[in-house]
């Protein structure tokens, strides 16, 4: 008799749920999906997950596995050995059904962020070591783990001050494009709330694409936004067209 | 509850093609994607190695066009690839300007890498993330251009009245309701059927739902026994490895230590096109040369740390989390398994169909620039050119056409099939015709194929859509109720997997990805020709020549 993992899935809707166990046959090298696919095939057919690629390319099946912020497909079962595994919805959305919840926040967020605006005409001279940093931006799935680990949106719910980690990816891509023109630095202050992140990276820690989001993305974007609005110099010279950044940082 | 919804055009499918087709809608016309996940979770984004374009001086499109056509063993519509290829260097500019990064040579211009079968480096790439760089940028446009998306409908059916495009019915997946959207004219762009294989690159979400509706409203599908499989991808689950990897300089070798490629392609090697290698490694795997699973190995250790943890950082991350293989110092196992369909909905080189008001582009299309077997680089290409066009056209189109009222009887027939297959639950559930479906798929019509598997395939084939249509499904709720959709998709499968096979089975030679052991020479005189397949039959349609004519095809 082969070994046995057993699973404790949330079952439930907005209205209230609870886990509930099944017990899965353990195959070498299976990953959480694996396993949650053979509950769907054989005792839950009416069990909700959203996934699709199974490469960890698509983002689509984040949830939280022992109350860490996971992807199903990227998350090997022997790590789990003798435990039970709970996996839940991602908590910091609203929960639709069993583990798919409501992330539609993250892309009315994406709708704020000014596109890409070329500052010289095509086709564009650029190093590779200036667009390397870019690039790592680029590994950047949408799966909003981030988003659901970050404490700003999670424990405080501060979705109305703060766009979240992966939106401070998506403004770093532009502000850091060697050819762009925008400025986004009074949104990142003020809108956007770059100041409520008090660096914890726990962003980084969930990152299923290694992104160094704190190290590569948020720090450089306060340091802009730092002499940008609190270099004496500057502050003496700049024009007062914009108010100075407010919001304080939230403690983790 | 069946709500109507009116536009100008619908977009099916939010992927790269999709993306750009909306793009290209008149801005004062009401356009709206829908899409059955979220646009960001399309199988665009997993597309790694490049797109090519001839931007380099000493490259010319024309050889470009050359190699896609020979790339494509004769079949493609010469005109077709010619408007692709000499189209390529704009769509990587405009793409530039709207902002993806490519990356960069030495003096600061956009680098280009091999791919196979192209006789110039001309794939365009952004390390190995090309597809989600590409696609990040149209999704930004679309939310620039204030683009309507619906998310998460899943579009079941093509609504036409008087002989023309009338709009499509959806399920809503949150609630479950049938909801038509009427609209004068609709673009199919939902890619691949890859789930109708066992063995596939392809995600769960590639189900070919757009072929197989446009089948049913009676729109030819075009070379449908043509499909693809990649060379490398990792045994197990088929996560693919990129072909840049061999585009670098990484090797194939063979139980016996051998560079295998020395005996079926000595000039090209490694970056021989897609079919020669795959076919290559499977007569490596059947003449007792391959290792136990059924692999080779592909080899990256000489390209060295850095090339490999920057412009292959996505395998690295795979082999490592997968298959606990460091590429650094360990060589991979790769086998072939399903990737693309050259096949699809029979449009011309603007991306109408026979249907009016109906346009296709992507995968889910046969314009056709890829004949019967695409070049690595080339799909992100197709996109973004095809998707374009059938943009335009469909502006056009509405500029011109009234449009014509919305068969609500079609709602109707959909809301009673949901009620009939939740009641039809108790008999037998659709699951494992679809595990059958996939398994009958790969071992009977794969790389190799003759006459008495593709017979049995068939037979197969029929007797599980036989069982499917009394099958039914557990899940009686609305929301999100993946069953039903899997159910839908499966039929879907069904539909497509029959007409691969009775292609596979009348196209009695061997060309390009279709591979016939009972008949290995290409036939010109008597199958230089498109095959096109409705719920009546077969017809055949001559290829287009303009400039190239048909000759051995050696590398």
């Amino acid at each position: 008799m082969s070994e046995e993992i057993v699973l404790s899935i949330f079952r439930g809707d907005a209205a209230g749920g609870q886990e509930v166990e099944y017990r899965v046959p353990l195959t070498p090298g299976m990953v959480v999906l694996d396993a949650v696919h053979q509950v769907q095939a054989h005792q839950a057919q009416d069990l909700a997950v959203r996934w699709n690629c199974k490469a960890a390319h698509c983002g689509s099946c984040g949830a939280e596995i022992n109350g860490h912020p996971k992807l199903l497909c990227k998350t090997r079962l022997d790590d789990y050995v003798g435990e039970t595994v709970h996996i839940r919805p991602m908590q910091t959305f609203p929960i639709i059904k069993d583990l798919v919840a409501d992330v539609s926040w993250n892309f009315e967020v994406a709708k704020k962020v000014p596109a890409f605006q070329p500052s010289v005409p095509v086709p564009f001279k650029m190093q590779q070591f200036d667009v390397d940093r870019i690039q790592e931006f680029h590994h950047c799935i949408e799966c909003f783990l981030c988003q659901d680990v970050c404490h700003v949106l999670r424990d405080h719910n501060a979705k109305d001050q703060y766009f979240g980690p992966r939106f401070m990816v998506k403004m770093a891509e532009f502000e850091m494009h060697p050819r762009d023109g925008g400025d986004r630095v009074p949104m990142l202050a003020h809108e956007a709330g770059l100041n409520m992140c008090n660096v914890t990276k726990c962003c980084t820690e969930v990152c299923p694409q290694h992104i160094r989001i704190t190290d590569n993305a948020i720090i450089p974007l306060k340091e802009r936004v730092a002499d940008q609005y609190w270099d004496p110099l500057r502050a003496l010279f700049r024009k007062k067209k914009a108010p100075a950044a407010t919001g304080q940082s939230v403690q983790g | 509850m069946e709500i109507l919804q009116h536009f100008d055009v619908i977009v099916v499918g939010a992927g790269l093609a999709g993306m750009r087709a909306a793009l290209e809608i008149d801005p004062d016309l009401r356009v709206a994607v829908v899409s059955k996940v979220y646009p960001v979770r399309s199988h665009s984004v997993a597309a790694q190695g490049g797109i090519n374009a001839a931007i380099d001086p000493e490259d010319k499109w024309q050889d470009h066009a050359f190699d896609t056509i020979k790339g494509s063993d004769y079949l493609a519509d010469q005109d077709a690839a010619e408007l692709m290829c000499e189209d390529a260097p704009r769509v990587v500019y405009e793409m530039e300007h709207w902002g993806t990064i490519f990356s960069r040579r030495p003096d600061g211009r956009i680098a280009q890498r091999s791919f196979g079968g192209q006789g110039y480096p001309r794939a365009c790439y952004a390390a190995d993330k090309t597809g989600r760089a590409l696609y990040q940028t149209l999704f930004e446009q679309s939310i620039r251009r204030q683009i309507t998306v619906l998310k998460e409908f899943f579009v079941v059916s093509i609504a036409t009245a008087h002989g023309q495009v009338a709009g499509v019915v959806c399920i809503e997946i949150r609630t479950g309701t049938v909801v038509g959207l009427a609209a004068k004219s609709v673009i199919i762009a939902t890619g691949g059927a890859g789930m109708m294989y066992a063995r596939t690159t392809n995600p769960y979400i590639n189900s070919g739902d757009g072929m197989a509706m446009a089948y049913r409203a009676g729109v030819p599908l075009k070379d449908m026994e043509f499909i693809q499989f990649h060379p490398t991808t990792l045994p197990g689950m088929n996560v693919l490895i990129t072909e840049g990897a061999r585009g670098e300089g990484a090797y194939l070798y063979n139980r016996d230590h051998e560079r295998f490629m020395e005996r079926y392609a000595p000039k090209l090697m490694e970056v021989a096109p897609r079919d020669i290698v795959s076919r290559a490694i499977e007569t490596e795997i059947s003449e007792g040369r391959g290792f136990d699973g059924d692999y080779v190995l592909l080899d990256l250790r000489h390209l060295g740390e850095n090339i490999i943890k920057h412009r292959l950082s996505e395998i690295y991350d795979f082999a490592l989390t997968y298959k606990g293989i460091n590429p650094i110092y360990e060589p991979i196992p790769v086998q072939p398994g399903q990737h693309y369909m050259m096949g699809g909905i029979a449009t011309d080189k603007h991306g109408a169909t026979e249907l009016p008001g109906l346009y296709a582009a992507g995968e889910c299309a046969a314009v056709s620039v890829h004949g019967a077997n695409r070049l690595g680089a080339n799909s992100l290409l197709d996109t973004l050119v095809f998707g374009r066009q059938a943009g335009i056209q469909a502006s056009q189109f509405v500029r011109k056409n009234p449009g014509v009222d919305f068969p609500s009887a079609d709602l109707t027939r959909q809301q009673d099939m949901i009620s009939r297959v939740k009641a039809a639950g108790r008999r037998e559930p659709y699951g494992a015709i679809r595990r059958e479906l996939r398994e009958t798929m790969t071992q009977y019509v794969g790389t190799f194929r003759d006459e008495p598997r593709l017979t049995k395939a068939l037979k197969t084939v029929r007797a599980l859509q036989d069982r499917y249509a009394e099958a039914g499904i557990q899940d009686q709720g609305d929301v999100f109720n993946y069953d039903l959709l899997a159910y839908i998709e499966t039929g879907f499968l069904l539909d497509l997997a029959e007409i691969v096979t009775v292609g596979a089975l009348a196209r009695k030679e061997s060309r390009g990805a279709h591979a016939r052991i009972d008949y290995p020479d290409r036939d010109d005189a008597q199958f230089l020709r498109h095959f096109l397949f409705t719920p009546d039959g077969r017809r055949d349609e001559p290829v287009v020549i303009t400039h190239y004519q048909p000759k051995e095809r050696k590398y």
